[in-house]
Order: structure tokens, then sequence, then C-alpha cells
């Protein structure tokens, strides 16, 4: 059998047993979905018969086995509190999320990974000293705060950018050219409060993958031949400092569907992390199933899709399927 | 080296680039005759039956109508109503509804729809809180069609919060009847009788809705609304300001700033609210009337509304909001002034003792130290927690505060257990139109419902009964004072304040009325806007 194919079903009881562990916490949590009604008009009585008709009544097994016959059938349910179809509720996120997310995650590799090799490069020098400097302010800055400012300046003063949403709700009937602009108007601040938050961590990743290899005896070896800086630097280190980014590229596919909380709410982008967040507070479980569901197949599918590009990026990497030996 | 910004420098480019094109994006040109309302939060759904939720009911508001409406003296005024007469003890009503109103489908509505509306509530299947409203002492209110334009309800005995709960929405029956209520997609794409009807709805964003042009009660003068949600009261604050949106809660804080603004008008009002501190009435100390007498005259409630409300607010001594006709004027209830000394003699009384090692007061060896919960995330009852905390140092009662989660908060106060697992609670009334207390004061709301104090007074128990059955409104009147005088001096809650909210509106939104819980733009027809 295939590694991958034996991975992929090995992988399967892993994600069953993640669901089934999840829901088990969520109701451990205190609550349920009708504990919002905290109102001196709403009788006990109602409160009863709503759990009794969302099912909540029933023993815990119960509820999940219940949960689990539906899934295989291909159904997440319904929303507790919204009545929606959850994989509508989820489809109508994720547009708005992942377009947020896989361009921030663009832009962020396109400035860490140049500014990290350099880093590397110049190693306790001034170059490296203010980029670590920059990017940690970046990263020590409060989202919430640099979110607030940026709609206050490029916003409110400059009248740059919308100040949040989407899409304007007078476009409905628009031109795509025109939604797509605005939308990418009403996109750069949170881009931008996005990538100065991000940029620091990776910036570090890459400096230090960096300043790793040019230890290494093939680079010494290199040097000792005579070749030039720029030929040690782009023909030998580069492609090997590229490994750990294809790691934290698996490692990022989740979080690439899950949306950041406070950047949504901050900018009102109507995005995963919102629905998520809210049907925590909400304990509305076929939300948070099915995004917990998702996330694990994605955690899962993002490990093995790293495994399988390392070892095509690394011919070290055995990969046992072909015979190699190493 | 040089390559290495080679990428950095393109993306640079690119960002002004982007920002230039968005640039001539972000100034649009301004919209005539579209008012932008601002929903702190995303609707759940659009069926008034339903949803519990302040966005919801905002935007069901302009879709649907109810056989009564509120008007801005928070009086109860026909809409889908032509008359109505009542028999003599007020057991059967008789509704005539007004002729020739369209669905905004335009199918025609009738008595039909009406009696559909509260049978889909009164059935167990729906998963409404709204079934107990018409269900009186475990039986439920009969509605039964006279005609196509009349319908007659049939109650067990008088209930006088009957006819404001009149003022539900009614759905159509034409298009729910088949439908399983609680999943339908009308939920989403809902039709009404009411001023506006429902256009677009996209998640998280906004609800767009458009005049209706055969409105029985006049065309609304603006043409189309569009409810844009913005969750954070900062950014929305922003929008307000940037004219994105037209209306916008203004904090306390931020008053002074904003009056200086000449693009908005500010509304100061009371609200349907009061902030209290319950006592767990089965405390060993709090069982004592004394001791709960000598903790109102240890707060200094006028510091709370100048510390917690920035004054913007009034301090409160029975449940009941200024706002409405049961509040008694120039009352003769009870009032606990601020009086440490007081507090100090009263506690001695009830046989407490200082103990100068520790300054905390003790009754047969136990001292006086109890826990007020509050929950998380309302930094203005942190804030009152944090001042009750300070003041009763004073005279020598040791106060700490735990902030809980909300669930996890409801799960300690609504524990159907006695006695419960608390000292004391830091939380807020949000009061209907009626005066009917019954679920937070009567003795049968304990230990499960919201007299999750124990408060068990048997006047209280039987004036609450008389004060549902009797329909005269003046009566009533006497008899809440009644309920609220023997309340206030008990002191199961030390009533603490009544907020103002500051509401901001652009000065192009014109014909507002007077300022008030039933909002601003009521009738929603009067409002237009000037460019």
């Amino acid at each position: 059998m295939s590694p991958i194919i034996y991975r992929i079903l090995t992988a399967i009881p892993l994600i069953f047993g993640v669901s089934f562990l999840s829901f088990l916490i969520m109701h451990i949590a205190p609550g349920d979905p009708t504990l919002m009604y905290m109102d001196p008009t709403v009788s006990q009585n109602d409160l009863e018969q709503v759990r009794k008709n969302l099912g909540l009544d029933q023993p815990l097994l119960i509820q999940y086995v219940l949960w689990l016959k539906q899934l295989l059938q291909g159904n997440l349910g319904y929303s507790y509190v919204t009545g929606k179809p959850v994989v509508q509720a989820i489809l109508e996120r994720l547009p708005a999320t992942l377009l947020l997310s896989i361009t921030s995650l663009i832009m962020i590799l396109l400035i860490t990974f140049p500014l990290g090799l350099l880093c590397g490069y110049k190693k306790d020098t001034w170059v490296d000293d203010s980029i670590t400097i920059i990017s940690f302010l970046g990263l020590s800055i409060p989202t919430f705060w640099l979110g607030l400012m940026f709609i206050l300046f490029f916003s409110l003063q400059l009248d740059w950018f919308p100040t949040s949403g989407f899409l304007d709700p007078m476009l409905l009937d628009a031109s795509w050219v025109q939604k797509a602009l605005n939308i990418l108007s009403h996109m750069m601040l949170p881009l931008l409060t996005i990538i100065i938050g991000g940029v620091a961590g990776l910036i570090r990743y890459n400096r230090f993958s960096m300043i790793k290899i040019l230890a290494q005896d093939y680079i010494a070896s290199a040097r000792a031949r005579g070749l030039t800086e720029r030929r040690i630097l782009f023909k030998h280190a580069l492609k090997n400092a590229l490994l750990p980014i294809i790691t934290i590229l698996g490692l990022d596919l989740p979080s690439l569907i899950s949306g950041s909380f406070i950047i949504e709410y901050i900018f009102s982008w109507p995005g995963m992390g919102q629905l998520g967040v809210q049907a925590v507070f909400q304990r509305d479980y076929p939300i948070l199933m099915a995004t917990i569901f998702f996330s694990s197949i994605l955690i899962i599918l993002g490990n093995l899709l790293a495994d399988v590009s390392y070892a095509y990026a690394d011919p070290r990497i055995s990969r046992p399927s072909n015979g190699d030996a190493s | 080296m040089h390559h290495m910004f080679v990428g950095f420098r393109y993306l640079v480019i690119a960002l002004c680039l982007i920002g230039g094109l968005s640039c001539t994006q972000s100034s649009s040109s301004p919209q005539t005759n579209v008012l932008q309302l601002h929903l702190g939060g995303e609707p759940t759904m659009l069926n008034p039956i339903l949803s519990t939720d302040s966005p919801s009911s905002s935007v069901e508001g302009l879709i649907f109508s109810g056989l009564f409406r509120i008007n801005s003296d928070l009086e109860l005024e026909p809409d889908l109503l032509d008359t109505y007469t009542t028999n003599d003890d007020g057991t059967v009503y008789t509704f005539r509804l007004k002729k020739d109103i369209k669905w905004h489908d335009g199918h025609p509505f009738t008595a039909h729809d009406v009696k559909f509306t509260f049978d889909t509530i009164l059935d167990k299947r729906t998963n409404t809180v709204r079934r107990s409203n018409f269900v009186i002492d475990g039986t439920a209110i009969q509605f039964n069609v006279l005609d196509d334009h009349a319908i007659q309800a049939r109650l067990p005995k008088p209930f006088a919060p009957f006819l404001n709960r009149m003022a539900m929405g009614i759905l159509p029956k034409h298009l729910l009847q088949d439908a399983d209520i609680n999943k339908t997609p009308f939920n989403r794409s809902p039709i009404g009788t009411g001023p506006y009807k429902f256009r677009s709805w996209q998640a998280a964003q906004y609800v767009q809705l458009e005049r209706y042009n055969d409105h029985h009660l006049g065309a609304p003068k603006i043409k189309s609304i569009i409810m844009k949600i913005i969750p954070d009261n900062n950014t929305a604050l922003l929008a307000f300001e940037k004219g994105e949106v037209d209306e916008s809660g203004i904090p306390a804080k931020d008053f002074q700033r904003y009056t200086t603004k000449s693009f908005l008008d500010i509304y100061r009002f009371y609200d349907l609210v009061y902030t209290y501190l319950g006592f767990n009435l089965k405390h060993p100390f709090f069982s004592d009337p004394n001791v709960r007498r000598a903790i109102a005259h240890a707060v200094d409630k006028s510091a709370l509304v100048t510390g917690v409300l920035k004054g913007f607010g009034t301090k409160a001594d029975i449940p009941s909001s200024p706002v409405l006709w049961s509040y008694p004027p120039n009352h003769q209830i009870p009032i606990f002034n601020y009086d440490p000394e007081k507090a100090r003699q009263l506690l001695a009384l009830s046989g407490f003792t200082m103990n100068p090692s520790t300054q905390v007061l003790e009754k047969n060896g136990t001292p006086f130290s109890f826990k007020i919960i509050t929950n998380k995330g309302n930094k203005d009852r942190e804030k009152v927690a944090q001042i009750i905390q300070r003041m009763l140092k004073d005279i020598g009662i040791e106060v700490s505060i735990q902030l809980l989660e909300w669930s996890s908060f409801i799960k300690i106060v609504n524990a159907n257990e006695s006695p419960k697992a608390y000292d004391a609670v830091i939380l807020g009334w949000s009061l209907g139109l009626d005066p009917d207390g019954y679920s937070i004061w009567h003795s049968s709301q304990y230990p499960q419902g919201f007299n999750f104090i124990g408060y068990n007074n048997p006047t209280v128990d039987a004036l609450l009964g008389d004060g549902r059955t009797t329909i005269d409104q003046s009566q009533r009147k006497k008899i809440y004072e009644q309920i609220y005088t023997t309340i206030a001096n008990d002191v199961p809650y030390l009533f603490l304040y009544f907020p103002e909210t500051l509401q901001g509106i652009n000065k192009r939104v014109k014909g507002l009325s007077k300022a008030g819980p039933a909002g601003l733009m009521n009738p929603i027809e009067s409002i237009y806007l000037v460019e």
C-alpha cells in the first residue's frame, strides 16, 4: 500500500477520536444554547421544552451517536441558534476568511523570507538588530489597538479606506471589477494589521535556519573552494533554507480556514473567526463540531502535505514506497 | 545583497498601487435616500416568534407588524388592528382587523394569519421561549377566527399583560403552514406586512430593506435601509464619524468630545433597565433584613452614578423604570440614605461586633465576609463591585469579587437547588412594558426561576397575583406601588441605578420622535433625510 494512502487511512480513526473528545469537552463546559435567554419574561418551562426539542435532554453518548449518524449521511445538521444548515453557515463565511488569510500568508512569506535570511546572513550586525527590533515591535503591539489606530488614521484622517466591512451594500448589482476593487479596499486595513503582527515570528525562524545552514560543512567547503559569496548564498544556502518554510506552511493550513477573531471583530470582516467564537459563547454545538471536524482534517492533511513535499524537496528523506535506501 | 530587497520593494509598490486604486473607491458618491443603521451583532433569525436577540428584533420591527405597535410614549396603538372589544371580566377579546392589508408578496392578510401565528407559538415543536406568554395558569389562550377580519381570544382568566403581548409580529400562514418553523429558509428571507420589505441579508455584513409602498399606515419616506453589522463599538463609533452609519451609541466617557462635533445630535434617555446587588436570602447573615438595610445605608449610590456612569443615570430605589406608567410619582417608598453610622448601628443591633485586630465585623466568631459574583465582560458591573467592596470595607465588611463567564455564572445562579452556592450577585434586569414582576419576585419562582435570591413574602405574592388579574390601569398602579413599597422595605436587592442611554444620530436624519426605549425613529414612516 502506498504510504500516503496508509497515512490517510490511519487518520480516519484519529479524526473521530478528536471529534468525540471535543464533543465531550464541549458538553462538560457549563451551559447550553438556551442560556442566552436570561430574561425575566422567559419561563423555565419554555426553556425545558426548547432543550427537549433540540435533544439536549438526551444522554451525552446518544447525542454524540446521533451527530455521528447524521455526519455519515453527509449531514452536518442545523445551527441551534439560527436554524441554518451548518454547511451553509460555514460556506458563507469561508470565502472572506480564505481571501484574507491566504493573501496575508503570501505577503508575510514574501516579507519574512528575504528579511529573515538577511538577518541570518548579517547576524549580529546593525542590519540584523534593527530588523529584529522593528519586527518585535510589530509583534508586541496589541492587534485590537493597532487595528483601531489604523482605522482612525487611514480611514478617518486620510480617507483612504472604509472603516470596516467587506463589500459596500450599494454595489450589490455592480460589475465584478468594481466589486473586486471595493473588497480590496475593505481588505487593506485588516491585511496590514495581520501582516504587522505576523512577520516577527517568521523572521526569527528564517534567521535561525540561515544561521544554521551557514554553519554547515558544505558551506565551509564551498568557501574553501573559492566560490563567490553570491554563488554560495543563492546556489547552496537559499534552497536549503526553504525547507523549514514548508513545515510551517503545512502546520498553518488549519489556521487558513479558522480566521482571526480579533481582526474580524474589529473590522467587521464576515469570516470564520467570528462564527466560531460566537458559536462558543452561544454553545452552538453543531457549528462548533463542524469547525472542529474540518480543522482536524486540515491539521492531518497539512502534516501529510508537509511530509510529502519535504520528501520531494529534500532527497535525503527516504521514500520507502520506492524502495530507496538511504 | 540587493537582490534580497527586490521582492520586498515590489511588495511595497504593489501595496501602494492597491492603496491608490482603493482611494478612488473609498469616497464613492453618497447615497441619497438610504438610511444606514447599525446592528451590534449578526441577527439570529428574522422571525419574531423565535428570535430573542436585539439585532433580530431591530430588523423584525421594520418588516413585521403586530395587532398593536408601541409608540414613543410607550403606549399601545393599533397597527394591523382596527378596533377591539372585551367582555366585562376581561376574559374574551374580539379583535377587528384592518381590511385590504397585503403581505409583501401581494397575498391578502387575514385573521387566519393571526391565529396561525399564535397557534404556532403554542405548538410545543416550535423552539420558542414565548409560549408561556400565552399560557395562563397552565391553560393556553384560545384563538378563534370569527371571519376573515375578526379574531377572538379566550383567556382562562383575566390577565392584564395580555394586550401588550398582542404586539407580537404576525407571520404569513400561506408561506409557513407546511414548513418546519425552526429551520425554514423564511427565517432568513422573511415576508411581512410592515413598512419595509426584506431585500437581502449578507451574513455578518448587512441586512438591506426596501420601502413597502402599500404599507397600511402609509408608505415610508426613506426608500431603502441598510443595517450594517458592526460588532465592535469602537469601530461603529468611527464608522459613525465617517458617515458610514447614521447612528451609534455614544460611550459616557466620550460624551464631552462628541458634543462639540457638528455632524451629530446626542439624545439621552432612560431605558427599561436597572442594575442591582442581589442578596442570597438563604445566606445566614443576609436572611436578617436589618443586615441588608445596613448594607443599603453603607452604599453611596450617587457615587456609583458618578463613578461608573459618569453621571449619566440616576439612583434606583425600586424595581421599575422611571419611564414606565407604573413608576409611582413622588413615591412614599422607604429610602435608605447613605449613612455609614446608621449602618454600623444596625449591624450592632443584629449582633455584630468589631474585631479590633482584623478590623472586620464578627458574629459568634464568624467574620462578616462575603463574595459578590458577576459576569465577566461587563465593565460597569465590575466597577460597581469594586466600589461597593471599598464602601463596605469602611464599615467592617470584607467583600471579595469573582468574575465569571456568562454560562458559569448562570449555572450557579440558576441551579435548581436550595440554598444556592453564592452570597451576592450584581446583575441588571431589562423590563417589559408591563409592570408584572411575577417571574422575579413570586416565591413560586424559586429555586427554579428568576427569583434566584429566594425572596418569599406572602403579601407580595398575593399582590403580584392581583396585579396580573386587575385590568384597570389606575387600580394596577396602586397595587404596584404597594408591591414596590414592600419590596423596598425588605431590601432583597439593593437597587443601585438606572443608566441613561446616549444615542448619537447624524444630523441628516430628520423626523425623529421623542427619545425613549421605543426608539428615536418611531414610527419609521415619518423619518426622512436631508442631504
